[in-house]
This record gives C-alpha cells, sequence and structure tokens, in this order.
C-alpha cells in the first residue's frame, strides 16, 4: 500500500485530541483549540460540519475514527457519512 | 543460550473491552475461551520474555515522525494510555533491554535497521491479548511496534524475514532464558474507511489454511488480497512475524470466529517451538 498526501495540521489536532483533557477543552471550546492549529478554512468548515468525507481524504483512518468517538458520534451515525456525506 | 519459546497470535479490537457486555453470549463464550487457552499454552510455554508484535495505534508516533518498526529496549514500558484500558492491572510492564539491545543489534548486523525507543507505551494493541489471556504475572515485554496502519507499511516479505531474524537472535543470545513471540491483531476488519465493520471471512479462512502451506504461497496471497480486505487485515504482518520466528511451520489454529459486534474476524493462533 502506497503512502497518501496528509493534512499534517489536521492529523497532529486528531492526533492530540487523544488525551481526554484535550477533548474536554476542544468540546468546552473548539474554537479557541483550533486557533492553535494551521488548520485551513474549507478544512475548519468541514469540521463544524462534520463532513465525514471530506476529512476521510485528510488524515489516517484510525485517527479520523478515533477523532468522531471522541467527540460522541456514533458509530452507526460514523459509517452512514462515511458511506453516504 | 537463550531459547526460542515459541510463538502466538491473538486479535486485539477495542471493542473487545469497550463492548464486551454487548457481544452475544455465546460469541463471547468462545472468545473468552480462546483467549484464555492461548494464556494456558503461554503458561506451559513459560517464557522469560514475551516479544509482543503490535501496531502503534498513535500511541507513540505521529506523522512527526512514524517508524516502518521500532524495538523497545526500555527497562519498562508504560501501560496502555487509553481511558478505556484502566482496566488492565498493569500501569507498567517490565522490559528486557539486554535482549531488546541484542535484537537491535543484531538487526542491524543483518541489514535491517529499526527505529529505538528506551520507553514505550503499550497501547490496547499489545495490552488486550496480554489482559484477555488471563495471565497471573506477566513475562518481561519486549515490544515491536510495527507499522499497520499508515502506508507505507513494510512488506509482507519482510515481516515474515523480521520473525526469522528474532528467532536467530533469540538463539545466539547468551543470558539462558526463554523467549516467546506474540504477534497480535488482524484477522479481516476495516476501521475509518467505507467499508468500516465489514469481516472478510474468506479472506481469513484463506489466510489461515495458507499458513499451514509455504510462506511464498501465503504472502502471494496476502500481497494480492489485502488491498481490498479492510485496512485493519494489514495488521496481519504481525501475524507473519509469530510465522517467520516458527521457521515458517508449526501453524496451529487455536480458534477463529467472526465478530460482527467487536467489526474483527477474531483468530487467535500458535506455533510450536520444536
Amino acid at each position: 500500500m502506497i503512502g497518501s498526501m496528509r493534512d499534517y495540521w489536521l492529523s497532529k489536532l486528531f492526533y492530540d485530541l487523544q488525551s481526554p483533557a484535550a477533548v474536554a477543552e476542544y468540546r468546552a471550546e473548539r474554537d479557541k483549540v483550533l486557533d492553535r492549529y494551521r488548520i485551513e478554512a474549507p478544512v475548519r468548515k468541514a469540521l463544524a460540519e462534520n463532513d465525514v468525507p471530506f476529512l476521510a481524504q485528510r488524515v489516517n483512518a484510525y485517527l479520523l475514527r478515533y477523532y468522531f468517538f471522541a467527540t460522541g458520534m456514533k458509530d452507526e451515525e460514523f459509517k452512514r457519512r462515511l458511506r453516504h456525506g | 543460550m537463550a531459547s526460542f519459546a515459541g510463538a502466538f497470535a491473538a486479535s486485539h479490537g477495542p471493542l473487545l473491552i469497550r463492548e464486551w457486555e454487548a457481544v452475544p453470549r455465546g460469541e463471547q463464550s468462545r472468545l473468552k475461551n480462546a483467549f484464555e487457552e492461548l494464556g494456558r499454552r503461554l503458561k506451559a510455554a513459560s517464557p522469560d520474555v514475551l516479544i509482543v508484535v503490535s501496531p502503534d495505534h498513535w500511541s507513540n508516533f505521529s506523522l512527526d515522525n512514524y517508524p516502518a518498526v521500532c524495538l523497545g529496549v526500555g527497562a519498562v514500558n508504560e501501560g496502555p494510555p487509553e481511558p478505556w484500558m484502566k482496566g488492565f492491572a498493569h500501569r507498567e510492564v517490565a522490559g528486557h533491554p539486554g535482549l531488546g539491545l541484542h535484537l537491535v543489534e543484531q538487526a542491524m548486523r543483518a541489514g535491517f535497521e529499526p527505529s529505538v525507543s528506551h520507553r514505550l507505551k503499550l497501547d490496547h494493541g499489545a495490552c488486550i491479548p496480554l489482559w484477555r489471556m488471563g495471565l497471573d504475572t506477566l513475562p518481561k515485554v519486549v515490544p515491536m511496534l510495527l507499522n499497520s496502519i499508515e502506508p507505507p507499511m513494510p512488506s509482507l516479505r519482510r515481516c515474515f524475514d523480521w520473525g526469522r531474524l528474532l528467532a536467530s537472535a533469540i538463539q545466539n543470545y547468551k543470558e539462558d532464558i526463554k523467549v516467546a513471540v506474540l504477534g497480535t491483531g488482524g484477522l479481516s476488519h476495516s476501521i475509518g474507511e467505507p467499508t468500516m465493520g465489514a469481516i472478510y471471512e474468506d479472506f481469513d479462512h484463506e489466510t489461515i489454511r495458507r499458513f499451514s502451506s509455504s510462506e511464498d504461497s501465503l504472502i502471494s496471497y496476502l500481497e494480492e488480497e489485502l488491498p481490498r480486505r479492510g485496512n485493519g487485515s494489514e495488521e496481519v504482518r504481525n501475524w507473519l512475524v509469530a510465522h517467520g520466528a516458527a521457521g515458517g511451520r508449526g501453524f496451529e489454529l487455536v480458534d477463529y470466529l467472526p465478530v460482527p459486534s467487536v467489526i474483527v474476524g477474531c483468530g487467535f493462533a500458535c506455533w510450536s517451538a520444536s
């Protein structure tokens, strides 16, 4: 399997949110947390809209799944959005 | 001199812990029995050190640096960082720096170039099997984190060769200890991609069958099939390391069952030391 282009800052955000404290802060003050990362405007919009397919093209699938788990999306809803947007 | 005490393999999906109570009773019972049978066999082999071959699920490594292979040479490994793994009794797991460094040295001599860490976190990939196998005391653990998460990944042939290298290195390590290998992960599953939840039973059965045939047959099958069998299936690399450590022979299936509630084709296997 060849490597894929990744959005480094989005990946770093998802990686950092594995910390319970970090994800608690993200849930409480999302914009404040996002301001610490060089997240591009379309990506920030996709985060706000839970645009799973858009984000899926930019990060590792395990990090993507973790992010939506940690921010409270049920697996069934996550899978539906993955498949159908 | 050290001796090879056998090789083992087991699945490690997070839902085996997080959603254990939601697993149907019959499947729960088979999973419990399979893990415990593997635990009994591991205890019977009585290894002083266990080389645990597992992916790093973004616990130690990030896009800043994600090594193909990292060997843990620390005196202490940290327990799992995942909050839902807090029931695992071991917040620290003893390592074996002597063997770890020996493996690194032998690898370098043989033209393999692993990354090296003196302190690794053992995430659910390593710790779910250790937990579910019901071991009262853990052997010392030398972690071998093998990338099967973020492409590009080590070739399947290289993973098998890593197993052969481990066996050779164990046999020329001067301390009189017994060393076993545990490969974790697989069999088929799909995480965070549109096929998430899929289990490819036909792939799993054929993979299991080919562990009893030649390594060429096994590797060529996996090279052909893995790209369309779910990203989690890539973890079969860790089974290939165990297989290589056993010299590509002696595979014995302990159990296999597809478990939709944990979204993994769950496999359990061992290889004898002889």
